[in-house]
């Protein structure tokens, strides 16, 4: 096999044994890789009917064909699961440095099932994967017990760690990776933290990589490397971060504020804008492995109630998780409030998205002083907010466990009105970009999407900004964001590289510069698939069908591929303010274009056929 | 041929009084001088070039920056070009700059960020553009649509 090693490792917790199992050549022709693979596997091997943070609840780990080959953006790695936010299936992707060094130690992946009878991490090392205590480490943050395993295995080892949040069983728990880049979204951080799993440390091994056509690729490389790091993407990105549009952004109503009932504050735009951060907090920068771009942050604060030691610092969804969004435009407090998260493994979206919710709650009287413990949450207050975190991560008092469950749980619990202040798609809060300004179609892309709320699940959000199209496809519409002329289209067009995109565990940023022929190159001389433009978007379909399957198997119907009232009701303020989305008619028009059933949501049968999975059809339409 | 000029002197005329207003609009103004920078317009069909300076004290009491027409000796800090069709549509809020960046309409080499800080700021001037169009007795060049 080229580009992939073709191995994973399984580990079943329960019995502490752990074996390598070869995955079949098809699987990564037909699925790429990453999430993709991620979903082949459990279809054939998981069990649909096991609670998410129940023992025998599947973990996997995947990487894409591209890890570890020294190119710009493509060595992240996926995570993926059975949500326990959602309850549905999920993913999550992750740069930083992980996925090469498991590449290194000669494996594509870690499957992971059992619960361990007390704490331990799994340590990946060239003389095998051995199952090590980790009593001493429970409890503590992610940043100390990344330290802590560097400390023991050498300052090279790669690290995925959960904090207390995922200890906890916080449903939007994160996987950090060296304590500064995180599987974010979906609650992977309560998986491991279900199966007293720790942490995951490999030391990389040295295993080489056969490529299809090694000379072929190292030219590729050599021209994709300079485009990423000759692009204005990455110029921008890399001077000022992921909030460099932060300004434009909300002069266009892309930018939720006040749990999404205003779209236009100016002010906020420039306190929170990542130019800001350049000129006031940022101490340097940094970049996931191997990537030009560098638009990761580094900030120290140095004094005030949100003072932060110089380290990581907040990216654009945590600037507005909690700015924009809890009404702050405190820098600095989006500072500490992104490093506390991250020391608790807390995914920032969820986490500032339900503060906002119980915020509203509170205001309109719906949630009283008997369920949040006296505490008064008021738009701005970001010592409260920034407070409540650790209660929430450890799920102290009645309030924190209410927090920790997430916005829709929380509203649930709340009574049922309480449902119109959330913001989210099947469960997984919405992402900082509100499709009513920064473009309809991202509202289909986030209703259509198998994990929920997503906003790099598909290529739409950057579609409709106007920072890429596919001429190579004759897809070179102009797309106007607010309006839902030609969004089905290129929903579809989104959804199919958008799975390449996640199952390549490629990075958005970095592969807006690429071409669709340079992606086919990419695929074939790394993995030999012998692609064309055509088949490649073939599997990209599959991979997007693959997952509704999944969702389907755990009950999701068409009925599930909505947003709630809040995101499609029209916006009261800013540039969006009064124009309604034609949501069910961008629905209806997808779902022709993509051949889904509009009851059962799922391709029909002849669909699946078409897209080789015969098999997969017979389980979801004989069922 | 351009759709919306008869020549260089007749885009000089339009932008000389548009610019004219934009750079002493008390509230773009202060903003668009807090970019600190000179920016340099090439424009095609036609040729022509304006440069407007945020970065030395304005030229002229009241304004927030200077403009020059035509060739001149300050070294940019950021540079864009495109048609001046491009631009007159740009002015009027029709133009996405990212996507003609992205398809090559555009193009723009070095302080770009600078220049990106720029477009919330300029956002207000797209109504006022045909306005000034209209008051300069030019109503059959506004555009009245994408």
């Amino acid at each position: 096999m080229f580009g992939n090693t073709g191995k994973i490792i399984k580990i079943d917790l329960e019995s502490g044994r752990t074996a390598i199992e070869s995955l079949p050549e098809a699987y990564y022709r037909n699925f790429i890789g990453g999430s993709g693979l991620a979903a082949k596997y459990f279809w054939e091997n998981g069990d649909f009917g096991v609670d998410p943070l129940a023992p025998a609840a599947m973990l996997i780990f995947m990487n894409g064909p591209l890890a570890g080959l020294r190119l710009s953006g493509a060595s992240r790695g996926s995570v993926a699961a059975r949500s326990p936010l959602t309850g549905n299936w999920g993913d999550s992707s992750c740069g930083g440095y992980f996925a090469p060094a498991l590449r290194y130690a000669g494996f594509d992946g870690i499957v992971i099932t059992g619960r361990s009878s007390s704490p331990v991490w799994l340590q990946i090392d060239p003389t095998g994967v051995t199952l090590r205590a980790a009593d001493d480490l429970w409890g503590q943050t992610t940043s100390e017990t990344d330290r802590a395993l560097k400390a023991e295995n050498g300052r090279f080892c790669r690290t995925l760690v959960i904090g207390p949040a995922g200890e906890h069983g916080v449903r939007y728990a994160n996987i950090m990776n060296e304590a500064h880049h995180a599987f974010g979204r979906a609650g992977f951080g309560a998986v491991m933290g279900s199966k007293n799993l720790k942490a995951i440390a490999v030391n990389a091994g040295k295993n080489r990589m056969q490529l299809a056509d090694p000379q072929k690729f190292a030219d590729l490389r050599r021209t994709l490397n300079q485009q990423v790091r000759d692009s204005i993407t990455g110029m921008v990105l890399g001077e000022l971060g992921t909030a460099a549009r932060l300004e434009y952004g909300v002069c266009n109503g892309d930018v939720p504020i006040r749990n999404w009932t205003s779209s236009f504050w100016e002010e906020m735009g420039e306190a929170l804008t990542g130019d800001a951060l350049s000129e006031t907090y940022l101490t340097g920068r940094k970049a996931c492995a191997f990537c030009s771009i560098a638009c990761k942050r580094v900030v120290r604060v140095d004094d005030g109630p949100f003072a932060v030691a110089n380290g990581p610092g907040p990216e654009y969804e945590t600037i507005v998780s909690f700015g924009a969004l809890l009404g702050s435009m405190d820098l600095a407090a989006t500072c500490r409030a992104g490093r506390v998260c991250n020391e608790l493994g807390l995914d920032t979206i969820s986490a500032g998205a339900t503060l906002a919710w119980a915020t509203e709650a509170m205001h309109k009287q719906a949630l009283s002083e008997e369920k949040t413990a006296g505490m008064r949450l008021q738009w701005g207050d970001m010592q409260t907010y920034i407070g409540l975190l650790p209660q929430i991560a450890r799920r102290q008092g009645p309030f924190g466990n209410l927090l920790a469950d997430g916005s829709v749980a929380a509203a649930r619990k709340t009574g049922e009105q309480t449902l119109a202040y959330t913001a989210h798609s099947k469960g997984l809060e919405a992402p900082m970009h509100d499709p009513r300004g920064g473009g309809h179609g991202l509202a289909l892309a986030y209703a259509v999407s198998p994990r929920g709320g997503c906003h790099v699940a598909t290529t739409m959000l950057p579609m409709e900004a106007g920072a890429c199209y596919y001429p190579e496809i004759d897809f070179d519409l102009d797309l106007e964001p607010m309006t839902g002329r030609d969004k089905p289209l290129a929903a579809v067009v989104a959804a199919e590289i958008g799975a390449i995109e996640n199952s390549a565990c490629f990075c958005q940023f970095a592969d807006r510069e690429i071409t669709l022929p340079q992606w086919v190159d990419l695929f074939n001389t790394v993995a030999g698939y012998d692609w064309n433009i055509r088949t490649m978007l073939r599997a990209g379909r599959r991979v997007f069908y693959l997952k509704r399957l999944l969702n389907f198997r755990y009950g999701r119907t068409a009925a599930d591929d909505t947003l709630p009232p809040r995101m499609l009701e029209p916006a009261r303020d800013g540039e969006p303010e009064g124009i309604q989305i034609n949501f069910e008619e961008m629905k209806a028009a997808f779902y022709d274009l993509m051949g889904l059933d509009p009851q059962k949501g799922i391709p029909s049968r002849e669909v699946l056929e078409t897209y080789q999975m015969p098999a997969e059809a017979s389980v979801v339409w004989e069922a | 041929m351009s759709e919306y000029y008869r020549d260089q002197e007749h885009l000089y005329e339009v932008y000389n009084y548009f610019l004219e207003q934009v750079l002493r609009d008390e509230k773009i103004g202060p903003k668009m001088s807090r970019a600190n920078i000179i920016i340099k317009f090439i424009y095609t069909d036609p040729e022509s070039e304006i440069t407007i300076d945020l970065k030395s004290p304005p030229a002229k009491e009241g304004m927030y920056g200077t403009f020059y027409l035509g060739p001149c000796d300050l070294k940019e800090d950021v540079w864009s070009k495109q048609s001046a069709d491009h631009s007159h549509r740009f002015w009027h809020g029709f133009e996405n700059p990212i996507a003609a960046v992205t398809r090559g309409k555009v193009k723009q080499g070095g302080k770009i960020t600078a220049m990106l800080k720029l477009l919330p700021v300029v956002k207000p001037t797209f109504k006022r553009f045909p306005q000034v169009l209209e008051e300069m007795g030019y109503a059959e060049m506004v555009v009245k649509n994408r």
